[in-house]
């Protein structure tokens, strides 16, 4: 589904991926650990289509196509999307009307009719109970007096309602407390098929025991530098990511 | 760059062509009076220009340069079928037109109204009642002022007549449509309005002021607005004029103790554009709130004056306005509240925002508070800015194409000017014809890099 190459970008002239290579198989869920600055947001907006990020090298094939000629737009329509870890608001923008419009223009994109009122409303409901976000955030302007929690839930929702191929999240465990990240971890498992396939960005273990992934990466200086399962996050849960990059100096 | 004499010379004309146009009116002594006044302080007064504080960043050359003819066509042929693609669709509101500032007596829509409103043309009130009109006439719009003022009082001869008795409730909205047309000539268009509502009275109001395809003329407009105790007024306005038109227009509202005067104003067309707001308490405990809107794309000059006075204690007012440019323009807002010594107790907030989206776009923001009492509640502020990257951002990567993000995120920008707007028949117009001229002038500059 996804495939990253040897990927190489910039921010302001500096190097932030240093030859990044991951496979995502549909169906897989990858999670990509690591610390502060080592890239793990930097690579989900390049994914996003971002931008204010040089790529120098490097390939992205998604579904067998260069996703980095793509625009975000276009690249929303073939099926990626970004739970990002800081949603903007969006002053004077309905949330309900803008998780229409944004349905729409996918659907239309896609050469499928655009869902009816009715339809749609009984989705949205269906789907905001079952992250417990209280209708009245519907009826705001999209993020506009959030908190950090109805934040995050506000970007699971869209997830929930636009059914991508691919879902980065980035950090979406961030300033959550127990009770929500479970419930945010719920709507992302029920996402979960075969045909779907989930990137969790996460700097913590915690939200791993909730999203069981397959894979897990340590990215380091750019670059990922450990590979394995579930068990990877539990060592450097223990022991931090400090022995990592020693090692990876080494 | 045109000269002082030109421009002495450009009133002086309209004011000789202008004697026949008006002299049809039956006169009473008190209005001769009024309008020899007029002329004579018209030859007097100074002349706009860029020296003083007023017109400093009004570009007038193109208004000056223009010759105008008084418009003396009473449109009474107008049909129904005429005007269709101007009305309102379901309002039920009480309708009325205007032609070149002229009544229309075959588009009112109503034959009764309640009892205590009377909704007519001026040159009707002046036939049957015109002692009616001595009371109110002139009371708040001073034509010793300014040359336009005087221009207007002095070839004063139609324009909208409301009047609401003592606690009267106009039950369903009236719906003004100003119309104007140059058929042959370049017209000089002069509607005189006066709305008065007596104590306890409430009314909605809407006017309209449109014209049919590229017409020149220059519209003069004066409308005095008359709030007594404890009356209650809405008043709507669009402007959508033409885009070779100038459109001036003056109102001039008093507000008397715990009277409400709510505007929402949407100016959206005329190649030059003046749209003057003055506001005088005259006693305590009244509201005023208005909301503004101006859209400014190509080779158009819009202009937003407010003068805004409490000299009174207690009263409330609060102003925000808002513009968006999309093209080689200029806007301007400026925006004055004085707080008098005698005002304690006033809150006024004045607040004007301007989103950018082309790069040769002007604006020049003035809003100024001056306070000289001690216990008030009182802010200003202005923004410029331009679309913010990260919101695009984030609408696109939901799917949402970048032009149709930038009129999403241009029209998230101006909700909150019809927030307030009730009227849900016209707010979706307006809104529907803002998104119009945001997506043509979006695509058109889509070349342009935006952000």
């Amino acid at each position: 589904m996804l495939s990253i190459k040897a990927l190489k970008a910039n921010v302001e002239d500096k190097p932030i991926l240093n030859g990044l290579d991951l496979e995502v198989k549909p169906g897989e869920v990858h999670a990509i650990m690591g610390p502060n600055g080592s890239g793990k947001s930097t690579l989900a907006h390049i994914l996003a289509g971002r931008d204010g990020y040089e790529v120098t090298g490097g390939t992205v094939t998604f579904k067998g196509e260069d996703l980095l000629a793509l625009e975000p737009e276009e690249r929303a329509h073939q099926g990626v999307f970004l739970a990002m870890q800081y949603p903007v608001e969006l002053p004077g923008i309905n949330n309900m009307v803008f998780l229409r419009e944004a349905m729409n223009a996918n659907r239309i994109a896609r050469g499928e009719a655009p869902i009816d009122a009715v339809n749609f409303m009984k989705q949205v409901r269906a789907k905001a109970h079952l992250l417990q976000l209280d209708e009245k955030l519907l009826k705001r302007n999209v993020n506009s007096g959030f908190s950090g929690g109805e934040k995050k839930r506000n970007e699971i929702l869209q997830m929930l309602m636009l059914e991508p191929n691919l879902a980065i999240l980035d950090e979406t465990d961030s300033g959550l407390d127990i009770d929500a990240l479970r419930i945010v971890a719920e709507g992302v498992n029920a996402l979960r098929s075969p045909e779907r396939s989930i990137i969790l960005v996460t700097h913590y273990q915690r939200l791993l025991d909730y999203i069981k992934p397959d894979f897990v990466h340590v990215l380091s200086a750019g670059r990922i530098v450990r590979s394995g399962d579930k068990d990877l996050a539990l060592e450097l849960e223990e022991k931090g990511y400090g022995w990592l990059e020693e090692e990876t100096a080494a | 760059m045109i000269s002082q004499e030109a421009r002495r010379d450009w009133f002086e004309q309209l004011l000789q062509q202008g004697t026949t146009a008006a002299a049809e009116i039956d006169e009473q002594a008190w209005l001769s009076r009024r309008r020899s006044q007029a002329r004579a302080e018209l030859g007097q007064l100074p002349l706009p220009t860029r020296k003083s504080e007023n017109w400093r960043y009004t570009l007038l050359d193109g208004l000056l340069g223009q010759t105008f003819q008084p418009s003396n066509e009473a449109f009474q042929a107008l049909l129904p079928e005429d005007i269709d693609d101007w009305l309102l669709e379901d309002t039920h509101a009480y309708r009325i037109v205007f032609a070149n500032g002229r009544f229309v007596p075959g588009l009112k829509s109503f034959a009764e109204l309640p009892e205590g409103v009377t909704i007519a043309s001026l040159q009707q009130v002046l036939r049957q009642q015109p002692e009616m009109l001595s009371i109110w006439f002139g009371q708040t719009a001073n034509h010793s002022q300014d040359v336009f003022t005087a221009l207007n009082s002095a070839l004063m001869n139609d324009g909208l007549f409301v009047h609401l008795a003592r606690d009267t409730i106009l039950d369903r909205p009236l719906e003004v449509l100003h119309l104007n047309l140059s058929v042959e000539q370049t017209a000089l268009i002069q509607p005189c309005n006066l709305l008065v509502l007596e104590q306890g009275a409430r009314a909605e109001i809407i006017e309209r002021y449109t014209s049919t395809g590229d017409s020149v003329y220059f519209h003069n407009g004066v409308s005095e607005i008359l709030l007594e105790e404890d009356a209650s007024l809405t008043h709507l306005r669009v402007q959508e004029e033409s885009p070779q038109s100038y459109h001036l227009h003056r109102s001039f509202v008093s507000q008397a103790a715990g009277s409400h005067y709510h505007s929402t104003s949407v100016a959206l067309g005329a190649k030059w554009a003046r749209q003057e707001l003055q506001v005088r308490f005259q006693a305590e405990n009244a509201e005023c709130q208005t909301r503004g809107l101006y859209l400014v794309g190509k080779d158009q000059f819009s202009e937003q004056h407010l003068d805004v006075q409490h000299n009174t204690p207690a009263n409330s007012s609060q102003h925000l306005y808002k513009g968006i440019l999309y093209g080689a323009c200029r806007a301007v807002f400026d925006g004055r509240i004085l707080v008098g010594q005698a005002a304690q107790k006033s809150e006024a907030h004045l607040n004007n925002h301007n989103l950018l989206l082309s790069r040769e776009a002007d604006v020049v923001t003035k809003p100024q508070l001056e306070i000289y009492a001690d216990d008030v509640q009182c802010s200003h502020g202005t923004t410029v800015g331009q679309l913010e990257t990260e919101q695009l951002y984030y609408l696109r990567s939901r799917g949402i194409k970048l032009i149709e993000a930038m009129k999403m995120l241009c029209s998230g920008f101006a909700a909150e000017i019809f927030a307030d707007m009730k009227n849900e028949v016209l707010r979706e117009r307006v809104q529907n014809r803002l998104d119009t001229i945001l997506v043509r002038a979006l695509d058109e500059t889509s070349g342009e890099k935006h952000v």
